[in-house]
């Protein structure tokens, strides 16, 4: 186990630049097992999660290999249609193997997925998605067991717009007899990405980025080369980062439309921003004034920002309330900030943050990434030395974390703990 | 100089269209290069906003946003009907 060690109230000054996105990547490094031949993907962020995830890839019996942010994927060998539980529980978004697996093989058995403890996130919305593709389903001992003797187009009317059963639903049907329809769709970037990355390899996806999806099923898929989009959230939380420590950064490398709420908020926050080409500039305030937020499904603002942000209000001048409307559980990092001194109350899905002058530095345990994200904020804003307990979750999604910070001027360690 | 006694009516593009024009057209040469099929990302950007659909290759993700979508579109339709009027 790591921690990560933070001499707080070092303004942060510079550029940093942004790697590929968590969310992305994840559903497309497996989706290229469909192609016919050997992928390459550029832009794949060196985080754990990735690196686990060409571990499972391995073990279905593909070919991968990672140097730095270029991951080739060859399928030869990929005959495997039972993904490897241990590794599967590791990684909440194996779950995408589901509808890969039952595109390829017509079958597939996949552990119930692991990842962050932020409440329940049922996949009921995917296995509805598959059996209207003409799968049976069962799930037992915590395996789900897909099969199909072909799978058929067919409109899909999603309860909820979740990403995870869009994009599983996508991988599903690309190759499928006819057309999908998937209704109430997922909006999120990463969907887009991935139907591009299907599309450059032959399929036809239509409509990706709006709440309709068209499926319409092809024979083949090929090989393809496709440059992964930038992470929002990496970003989202580097520039909360700034305007927590009063400082000045740019963040480089990003799709600014995909930033739009969390710039509209730290302007609220009195953060002024500047916005050019692939940068955003942020110039935080002394202390920023309080804001009002409420999390939502693209392009309302972002969950995972969530956390970062409300480390950053609890320096604020004034009352900020934090409504999260997308998961059950993620206020479960709070515990860990009022003992930093920060002024927060959560009832039920509301935290109410009574902004302080000063945070303390202390030790606090990272329970999930984003958790770890925030606790990392908090920590560059307050007093004395804090330390992040479980790095390694922060390392899940964060690439190259202590060197980043490092670069913009914050006195950052990584210490390993026993 | 027969040819110039009549009067004739000249349509002078403006700037904003020019512009919105060569915009279109130096994205498509982006997504073309790539390898994407054009014609079908930039409508899926004008579909739903996302410019994910534009590729950062040659700048064009960039350029995209330098022109408002319904200008975008505005400048396809006209010069379709212009074409097939």
């Amino acid at each position: 186990m790591a921690k990560l060690v933070i001499q707080g109230r070092n303004r942060l000054k510079g550029s940093v630049r942004i790697g590929g996105s968590k969310n992305s990547s994840v559903a497309i490094i497996p989706a290229v097992l469909l192609g016919d031949g050997q992928s390459t993907l550029e832009n794949v962020p060196a985080i754990r999660d990735v690196q686990v995830f060409a571990q499972i890839l391995q073990d279905l019996g593909a070919l991968v290999s990672l140097n730095e942010n270029t991951m080739t994927i060859s399928p030869n060998g990929f005959s495997s249609h039972v993904a490897p539980y241990d590794l599967v529980r590791k990684l909440r978004a194996s779950y995408y193997l589901m509808g890969v697996l039952l595109a390829k093989f017509g079958r597939a058995e996949v552990g119930l997925p692991g990842g962050c403890d932020i409440g329940p996130r049922p996949i009921d919305q995917h296995l509805k998605g598959f059996r209207a593709l003409g799968a049976e389903v069962s799930v037992e001992g915590g395996v789900v067991r897909l099969g199909a003797r072909k799978l058929e187009g067919a409109p899909i009317y999603l309860d909820i717009p979740s990403v995870g059963a869009t994009i599983n639903i996508m991988l599903a049907a690309c190759m499928a007899e006819g057309t999908t329809l998937i209704e109430n769709a997922a909006k999120e970037p990463h969907v887009v990405d991935l139907a591009n990355c299907l599309n450059s390899m032959g399929a036809r996806i239509h409509g990706a980025g709006t709440d309709i999806i068209r499926v319409k099923g092809v024979k083949a898929l090929k090989s393809t080369c496709h440059s992964v989009i930038p992470d929002n959230i990496e970003a989202a939380t580097y520039m909360m980062a700034a305007v927590a420590t009063g400082g000045d950064v740019e963040v480089h490398g990003v799709i600014t439309k995909h930033l739009e709420p969390v710039i509209a908020k730290l302007r609220e926050a009195g953060a002024e921003t500047e916005e050019n080409g692939d940068y955003v500039r942020v110039i935080g305030p002394e202390r920023p004034d309080p804001v009002n937020v409420k999390t939502l499904p693209y392009p309302g603002f972002p969950t995972d920002a969530q956390q970062p942000l409300t480390a950053m209000l609890s320096r604020a001048r004034g009352v900020s309330v934090i409504q999260e409307s997308v998961f059950e559980n993620r206020f479960g990092y709070i515990s860990e900030l009022v003992k930093m001194g920060a002024n927060i109350k959560v009832q039920g899905k509301t935290a109410v943050v009574e902004g302080t002058s000063r945070l303390v530095g202390s030790p606090v345990r990272a329970t999930d990434l984003r958790a770890g994200a925030s606790l990392m904020v908090a920590g560059l804003s307050a007093e004395g030395t804090t330390e992040v307990y479980g790095l390694e979750i922060i390392e899940r999604g964060y690439e190259s974390v202590v060197d980043k910070l490092t670069a913009l001027g914050a006195d950052v360690q990584r210490v390993e703990d026993g | 100089m027969a040819e110039f006694e009549e009067t004739r009516f000249f349509q002078v593009k403006t700037e904003k269209e020019n512009k919105t024009r060569e915009i279109i057209l130096k994205v498509y040469q982006a997504l073309k290069e790539k390898g994407h099929n054009p014609v079908s990302q930039i409508a899926g950007y004008l579909l739903s906003g996302d410019p994910t659909y534009i590729t950062s290759h040659a700048n064009a993700r960039s350029l995209v946003r330098k022109v408002e979508r319904d200008e975008i579109l505005e400048e396809l339709i006209r010069v379709y009907v212009e074409q097939y009027e």
